[in-house]
């Protein structure tokens, strides 16, 4: 596979209207160019033409912008990288800022509506207002459930790494042999699997017994800089699989244990015979329309020594915090965050990433402002009209106005759910939303 | 032709593009990050006392006459440059050894010394070739410098000689063995060292690494010292970190032949080692107060020690030469780091070595082993 920059094309204009044809032409064709159905092409020229106008109207009229089509092979990401000055960034929340709260206000709504047609819409904000706004459109693949026979436990072990066959028998028997209630959906399209270890995003570890047969696999990816997350291991073969699951582990700890990672994640469920390798950080309830709300479990491996580091809290969440910390043995110096009246200007602006095949929500605040209570509400009220059933907000403790949210998120019905060590620039605490009707 | 004019004078901060700047195998690599000091540590795990069992260091200290000289060290001198190529220490090395001053090359510290090899013998498209669970700075030399580090695993815990000879190939410029191994403390017999260097030839270097030579007892263990002569491709590397208990100096050195020796003097930093670190380990390199003796009878009676202890726990240990061990447990490496931490035990996570699961620690006085089984104890409870 070329590298990332061989598979990446670029557009360089101004935000003006008069080029709207240019950007959904690039688009569009980029997307075709790299694979994608036509069907697909067409959802990610829609929500280009969606965010270029908004783009040319409300944030940086005039103003010079890069667009990027990068070629995931699974996937086409869009990115546009632009520069706005700092009173209109509050156009970028995916909520609108007005009063006005109906779509027949389109110009507000340019995001969401974009969103409505990708899987996934992300914002991030670098130094001088420097913006990078992507959305990411998968390949459509079809779902494979053909049966293959179970191999038997094995006497010898050997791992290799994955080629294009092996990686669609895999998917085929976890698809097959887990039991997982977390299993993610990937596994139903075996060709989709192929393509994202292909692409270079996903790492796979293939077990194969003496007769060459494919009795395990464990697949991860860098889910952070600094945090990588495993799917498995998983036992494809009859018998017990202890021995099968922890040369698997090592193997990928193995891969991992000299990179930027710190910590290893596991989101999607861990074999009952490895729990005690890894560190229970909680759980979280999944909410899905076609199903019961179902638990899934957070575990994490720390691959270094614990450097120890200074974070940010105030109120309830402290107590919260001290408990965390204790159970999970990390050495925190929790620092108190105190309002001593000073004022705070501006506006604030949430990230706001959008999964519609999970329904879920994620927020992340980006920049500090007065408004966070008022911007906070209007979020939770678009974000739970648009469908989503899982929303979650992600503080950062190492950054100190992000405790100033902690109060805000507490009247919100937030609850802190999950600490994530070292997943920001310190550790990071997921907020999960509890709606006024659950049960 | 007339002169350009270039103003020099700008209000406009221009911030260094650093994607273009810095060279991809840089950027990718992470800094390792060395602990907090001690006091950070201790409040950090609310412990009151540390023992320090992460970086095989000498409990005793440095020997009699090396403290007297730490502890004589006139302060006026710390503002004269030192010799600038330890002059007099590579002379006491030279002579102990049986070579000429010039085979020797002083660094601060056995890392300093890796980094001159490499770069003396590699450019962009060469590889060296080591072990996968061995001493950690072959391979991140290597890799932020652009050479591959083809890293072959470990056989029944010792370096895979058959596996290192296959991965050569002819980019190969040098192979790293760790002789004994860090952490395993597996070691090749000098007629299997002989073997490799014969099967290797002459087109690459071999370096073997003893940091750890002079805690090896056993007869069959090779001076990588005295096959010079007969293997000129062959850089051994020796420490004053460990044994001589230094390591708060820096210093260390290599020997080769003097024409490989001549070459690696050419990216040799000079004046990078003090003047109280060259002092200090011609002091230590001059002991005749049996300092080795009793370092080594501490590390037998700790090992044994440990090893009946470990034993009574189930715990598998893997223990070759040294003055450290591993010890296998059931959970994770880094968790037990911390847990051990609060008890004001300090050991070495094995998962960066690749050795999920398991840690080192270093063998130490009898009130630190104690202190340590206590620890682990609890951890597991």
């Amino acid at each position: 596979m070329d590298e990332p920059r061989n598979r990446t094309l670029k557009l360089c204009l101004t935000a003006r209207p008069a080029y709207l044809s240019v950007v959904t032409r690039f688009v569009e064709a980029g997307a075709a160019a790299f694979g994608m159905g036509e069907k697909d092409a067409l959802k990610l020229g829609l929500a280009a033409e969606e965010i270029f106008l908004y783009l040319c109207a409300a944030v940086c009229p005039g103003n010079v912008l890069d667009i990027e089509c990068f070629n995931g092979l699974y996937y086409t990401r869009l990115t546009f990288h632009f520069s706005a000055p700092e009173l209109h960034l509050q156009g970028l929340n995916i909520a609108p800022t007005g009063t006005c709260e109906e779509e027949s206000n389109l110009r507000d709504l340019g995001l969401l509506i974009a969103s409505r047609s990708v899987e996934r819409l992300h914002l991030t904000v670098e130094k001088a207002n420097r913006i990078s706004l992507a959305v990411t459109k998968e390949k459509t693949y079809p779902k494979i459930a053909e049966r293959v026979p179970c191999p038997e436990a094995p006497d010898t072990l050997t791992l290799e790494t994955a080629d294009g066959e092996g990686v669609k028998r895999f998917a085929l028997l976890v698809r097959q042999c887990s039991a997982a209630p977390g299993l993610p959906s990937f596994f139903d399209c075996p060709g989709r699997l192929a393509d994202m270890v292909a692409g270079g995003e996903y790492r796979l570890i293939l077990a194969m017994n003496a007769k060459k047969e494919l009795v395990g696999g464990v697949l991860f990816r860098d889910r952070t800089e600094r945090i990588v997350e495993a799917f498995g291991p998983y036992i494809l073969h009859t018998g017990d699989g202890k021995a099968t699951a922890e040369a698997l582990l090592d193997a990928c700890l193995s891969r991992i244990a000299r990179t930027k990672a710190l910590g290893l994640l596991s989101l999607s469920g861990l074999p009952a015979a490895l729990e005690d390798r890894f560190e229970p950080l909680g759980s979280s309830i999944f909410y899905a329309t076609d199903r019961p709300p179902a638990e899934h479990p957070f575990f994490f491996r720390h691959l270094h020594e614990d450097p120890g580091c200074e974070v940010w809290s105030q109120g309830e969440l402290t107590a919260w915090l001290e408990r965390a910390y204790d159970r999970l043995v990390l050495a925190r110096n929790i620092r108190i965050l105190r309002n001593m009246g000073e004022t705070r200007s501006g506006f604030s602006l949430f990230s706001t990433e959008l999964e519609r095949e999970r329904a879920v929500a994620t927020l992340r605040p980006l920049l500090p402002g007065a408004d966070f209570a008022a911007n906070l509400e209007r979020h939770i009220r678009f974000i739970r009209k648009e469908g989503f059933l899982n929303l979650f907000f992600e503080l950062d403790l190492g950054v100190p106005w992000h405790a100033e949210m902690i109060p805000v998120l507490a009247a919100n019905r937030f609850q802190p759910e999950i600490l994530l060590p070292f997943a920001g620039q310190a550790d990071l605490v997921i907020f999960q939303h509890h709606d006024a009707t659950e049960p | 032709m007339p002169a350009r004019r270039i103003s020099l004078s700008s209000s406009i901060t221009m911030r260094p593009n650093l994607d273009a700047l810095v060279p991809a195998y840089v950027r990718e690599f992470e800094p390792y990050i060395p602990s907090k000091p001690d006091p950070e540590l201790m409040k950090l795990y609310g412990c009151r006392q540390l023992f320090r069992l992460n970086n095989n260091e000498n409990p005793l200290g440095p020997p009699p006459g090396a403290q007297e000289v730490i502890r004589r060290f006139p302060p006026p001198h710390g503002a004269l440059y030192p010799s600038g190529d330890s002059f007099y220490l590579r002379e006491a090395i030279a002579a102990f050894h049986g070579l000429d001053p010039d085979q020797v090359l002083v660094g601060n510290g056995a890392n300093e010394v890796i980094a001159f090899v490499i770069k003396a013998f590699c450019e962009q498209g060469d590889n060296i070739v080591t072990a996968d669970k061995t001493f950690a700075v072959y391979e991140w030399v290597a890799v932020f410098s652009g050479i591959e580090a083809r890293v072959i695993p470990l056989r029944d815990e010792g370096f895979d000689d058959i596996g290192m000879l296959r991965a050569i190939d002819a980019n190969t410029k040098i192979l790293f063995v760790c002789n004994p191994n860090n952490p395993t403390g597996s070691y090749w017999s000098r007629e299997r060292l002989k073997a490799f260097l014969d099967a290797v030839g002459g087109e690459r270097i071999v370096v073997v690494d003893e940091a750890y030579f002079e805690f090896v007892e056993r007869e069959d263990y090779p001076d990588g010292v005295s096959l010079l002569s007969d293997y000129p491709n062959l850089v051994v590397f020796r420490t004053f970190s460990k044994m001589y208990g230094i390591a708060g100096l820096r210093i260390g050195y290599l020997v080769g032949d003097l024409a490989v020796v001549d070459m690696i003097r050419r990216t040799c930093v000079v004046y990078s080692v003090n003047r109280l670190a060259q002092e200090a380990a011609l002091a230590a390199f001059r002991d005749d107060t049996g300092h080795i003796r009793r370092t080594r009878a501490l590390v037998r009676e700790s090992r044994a020690f440990l090893h009946e202890e470990l034993a009574k726990l189930q715990l598998p240990v893997i223990s070759g030469e040294g003055n450290y061990l591993i010890v296998k447990l059931p959970g994770s490496d880094t968790l037990a780091y911390r847990k051990m931490m609060r008890e004001g035990v300090m050991i070495r996570p094995m998962t960066g070595f690749r050795y999920p699961n398991h840690i080192r620690v270093t063998l130490a006085k009898m009130e630190a082993m104690e202190a340590f089984v206590a620890a682990l104890k609890k951890t597991l409870a």
